[in-house]
């Protein structure tokens, strides 16, 4: 069904029906669906850990009295690994090109 | 939105190409100094006792109210300075399929919902009811805290020449030398390529375009200098303003090819969601860290507002 006002080069319809065609839509569009669902899960995840560090630095802080070089080392070690994770995720292997 | 009005095309109007806009690919009036961008270090991130206020549910107020990449008169300047720039119907008989008008692609942008992902329920739901809702890209695209602004950059270079390299490939069967013999986005915009440092930049059909420019991005990756793979490798001083800027600037040529000359394809395929998506996400992140001009989004500007203020 086409809801698409404009013409169309010849042969498309050809072209876009072809099975090889549909499985490079599909493939496009799970592609896609993973992206954001793991993208977004990333950065939840990444908040809700932030979330619990810093927490349990203020708790620190009020409870404990506990000096703020030594939370602040903490800090950066979390901060550290946070790092590392997402460079992780840059290297990790995508489609390359695709075909 | 005057430029609209003076430069409104019927769906799929062919109009004569005229003069070639040239854009130079080498000039180097591409790394424009940016917004002061500092590396963060690691280290130095102040512990900030306000936890909840700081974590709380992200906002719905765009960002860009408040900060436009150049301030609202600019835009609008530059909207009114491009109404002299519309090509005159010329007679070199070179006949273009022109099928992009902002007013045929509006139907087809989704509506925004105001959704905001704060937990993992229904995640896989959300995202597929939500893909292109601008409330939920708006805060996906947020330096997270006490991140290093180059890697979180270097991670979307990535990521964008990675969506890119899937929506273009699934339309190459119908963007061919021969559909499309030079890289063109409507008839006022065309990107050259210069294939040896020191050359003049040459026309090359769309898809030669786009085989150097992933190639060309491949390349930079591959380069341990710029994209350091290591946990101890460094990016460059000028990471942001010499390779970020520059690979987004070239990657956005791929959107506005697909979005003036395939966008009637693309509907079609029913890959209009995953474009519109991909390409608002492109801007959202663009625009979060100040990365493009309003000029850089020569001929999908009044789409890019389009997307902004929806
Ligand atoms: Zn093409």
């Amino acid at each position: 069904p086409s809801h698409s006002p404009k013409k169309l080069p010849r042969g498309f319809h050809e072209k876009a029906s072809s099975h090889k065609t549909q499985r490079l839509v599909s493939v496009c569009q799970m592609f896609f669906l993973d992206y954001y669902c793991d993208m977004f899960d990333y950065v939840i995840s990444r908040r809700q850990r932030t979330r619990k560090v810093l927490e349990y630095l203020s708790q620190q802080k009020a409870l404990k009295h506990i000096d703020n070089d030594i939370l602040n080392s903490e800090w950066s070690g979390y901060v550290y690994k946070e790092h590392e994770i997402l460079r992780k995720r840059r290297l990790k292997p995508k489609h390359k090109d695709f075909e | 939105m005057s430029f609209l009005q003076n430069f409104h095309l019927s769906p799929g109007q062919t109009i004569r190409s005229t003069r070639g806009f040239k854009w130079n690919t080498t000039a180097n009036h591409a790394d424009t100094p940016l917004s002061p961008q500092k590396d963060r270090p690691l280290s130095n991130v102040p512990i900030n006792g306000n936890v909840e206020n700081s974590w709380s549910t992200p906002t719905k107020t765009p960002r860009y109210a408040q900060q436009p990449p150049s301030g609202p008169d600019g835009l609008a300047a530059l909207q009114e300075s491009r109404t002299h720039q519309i090509p005159q119907l010329g007679s070199d008989g070179n006949v273009t399929d022109f099928n992009y008008t902002p007013s045929h692609q509006q139907p087809f942008l989704q509506p925004t919902e105001g959704t905001t992902v704060t937990s993992h329920q229904d995640l896989k739901h959300i995202v597929e009811m939500t893909l292109g809702s601008e409330g939920v890209l708006n805060q996906a695209v947020k330096l997270p805290r006490g991140e290093n602004e180059n890697e979180w950059l270097a991670v979307h270079c990535v990521d964008f020449y990675n969506q890119i390299n899937m929506l273009y490939g699934t339309i190459t069967e119908f963007c061919s030398p021969q559909s499309c013999p030079r890289m063109i986005a409507t008839n006022e915009y065309e990107y050259l390529w210069a294939f040896q440092k020191g050359q003049p930049p040459v026309a090359v059909s769309a898809p030669k375009y786009v085989e150097c420019l992933m190639r060309w991005c491949q390349d930079q990756f591959d380069d341990e200098t710029i994209f350091p793979a290591k946990t101890s490798g460094q990016f460059p001083s000028n990471f942001i303003s010499k390779y970020v800027v520059q690979m987004l600037r070239r990657l956005f040529r791929v959107y506005a090819h697909m979005y003036c000359h395939h966008f009637n394809e693309i509907l079609e395929l029913n890959l209009q969601t995953v474009l519109n998506t991909s390409f608002r996400h492109f801007c959202l992140f663009a625009q979060e860290f100040g990365l493009l001009k309003p000029a850089d989004f020569g001929p999908l500007l009044e789409l890019v507002i389009e997307l902004r203020d929806r």
